[in-house]
């Protein structure tokens, strides 16, 4: 078991998150403009956009087939 | 299954009024604990495992133990102030020993002008370090610092009840494992039983505004994603809630004070697995079972970033550390005067310097 070679699950979701910085931004700054007044789907464009650049990473292999 | 048929013949009704009787029976309760009611918060049993999870991954767990390391140093330096000798101490919640490691530090004293000082560890006769997990407990005993110092490791079954004599010990020490305890009010005053009269208790917990960034992004993200939100991060003891509870277990000259510790990290997932490598994952009773949703957690980086990140990328998480030395009453101990006894007006004197 050698931690270099070994990588857990979260530290690939953590390598596809960093390359959506954009998309984060934009869900982070939907949600942070009001965020006394939050309710389920109120970004969900946002959050959408960001999943979607986040599977693309995630799944390479689906999308360049 | 004879616990059916018992049931059974104890729910045949005889005559109306033994029914009655019988079927209350149960319900009595022969022994009332004393004092309050005892609030169930935390899962003991998920703790433990979380801890022994944690310490059996030696690399990990090692690498993340620099809150305790930095909380037990920042502990046992309260103790430079404390000129005695303490033939038989107590750590109490010990987790790998850190206090231990901490004690046995060369040139502990801070002080510019102390350029030289012993080890603290050479004041200590004997120290005793409990905790309920084994794995976590043993996991640093072939190292070196164990032979500088007499230290005896006793796993506990439950650590909300102290396993000693009363008037035992000199000194019981206490580093980042309070905030787990379900019943504080209790377990401070059984320190202050174990302790001998005049000796104090000095203890450090995760406490406040700790992880409230986490606790914050946590909360948006699971209102926006799921419309609710369940507990991820434990109700803390307040500073004020510290002084209070200290003086209900009854100790003397309280001394209460606060530390911000700020960690920064690369991302809320580095966060997140170093706080699971400390064994500090959430164990709240009526939480959520499983791991968060991956849509939540996409959605609490981003909320994170955007409230509380770093300028250069990093994301800040507050420890926010509560230090407390309590001491158990003893003949001979400073009194404070009687309220109203002052001769000398204060503002006189603060005006005066002005």
């Amino acid at each position: 078991m050698n931690p270099q070679t070994t990588r857990r699950p979260i530290q690939k979701v953590s390598t596809a998150v960093a390359q959506c910085a954009v998309e984060a931004t934009a869900y982070g700054k939907c949600i942070v403009a009001d965020y006394n007044d939050v309710t389920k789907d109120k970004c969900a464009r946002e959050f959408l956009r960001l999943k979607d650049c986040y599977l693309v990473r995630y799944y390479p292999v689906f999308f360049t087939l | 299954m004879s616990w059916g048929k018992s049931s059974l013949t104890r729910l045949a009704p005889r005559s109306s009024n033994q029914f009655v009787a019988e079927a209350a029976a149960p319900r009595r309760f022969y022994a009332v604990a004393s004092g309050a009611t005892r609030f169930q918060v935390f899962n003991r049993r998920a703790k433990w495992l979380q801890k022994e999870r944690a310490a059996s991954n030696l690399e990990e767990s090692r690498i993340a133990d620099y809150l305790k390391d930095e909380a037990a140093i920042r502990l046992t330096e309260r103790l430079l102030d404390i000129r005695r000798h303490f033939p038989r101490a107590l750590d109490l919640g010990a987790n790998s020993c850190n206090v231990a490691k901490a004690l046995v530090r060369e040139n502990p004293d801070p002080d510019p002008d102390v350029t030289e000082s012993p080890p603290l560890s050479t004041r200590i006769g004997e120290l005793i370090a409990t905790d309920s997990s084994e794995a976590r407990l043993y996991r640093d005993a072939d190292q070196e610092f164990n032979d500088k110092i007499s230290l005896t490791r006793q796993v506990v079954d439950d650590e909300e009840t102290i396993p000693f004599e009363p008037e035992s010990f000199d000194l019981v020490l206490s580093s980042l494992s309070l905030h787990w305890i379900n019943d504080l009010p209790g377990v401070l005053s059984q320190i202050n039983s174990i302790l001998k009269p005049d000796c104090p208790f000095i203890g450090a917990m995760l406490g406040g505004d700790t992880l409230y960034e986490l606790r914050t992004s946590l909360q948006l993200a699971e209102q926006e994603r799921r419309g609710g939100m369940s507990p991820h991060v434990s109700p803390l003891a307040d500073v004020r809630d510290v002084g209070g509870l200290l003086q209900k277990a009854g100790f003397k000259m309280l001394t209460v004070d606060v530390d911000d510790i700020i960690v920064d990290y690369p991302d809320t997932f580095a966060l997140m697995q170093d706080l699971q490598a400390m064994g500090e994952s959430n164990a709240i009773l009526n939480r959520e079972m499983g791991p968060i949703q991956r849509d939540v957690l996409l959605a609490n980086d981003a909320i994170y970033r955007s409230l509380h990140g770093n300028p250069d990328g990093s994301i800040p998480a507050t420890f926010r550390i509560i230090y407390m030395i309590g001491w158990r009453e003893g003949e001979d101990q400073p009194q404070p005067l009687a309220r109203g006894s002052g001769q000398t007006n204060l503002k006189d004197i603060l005006e005066k310097k002005e």
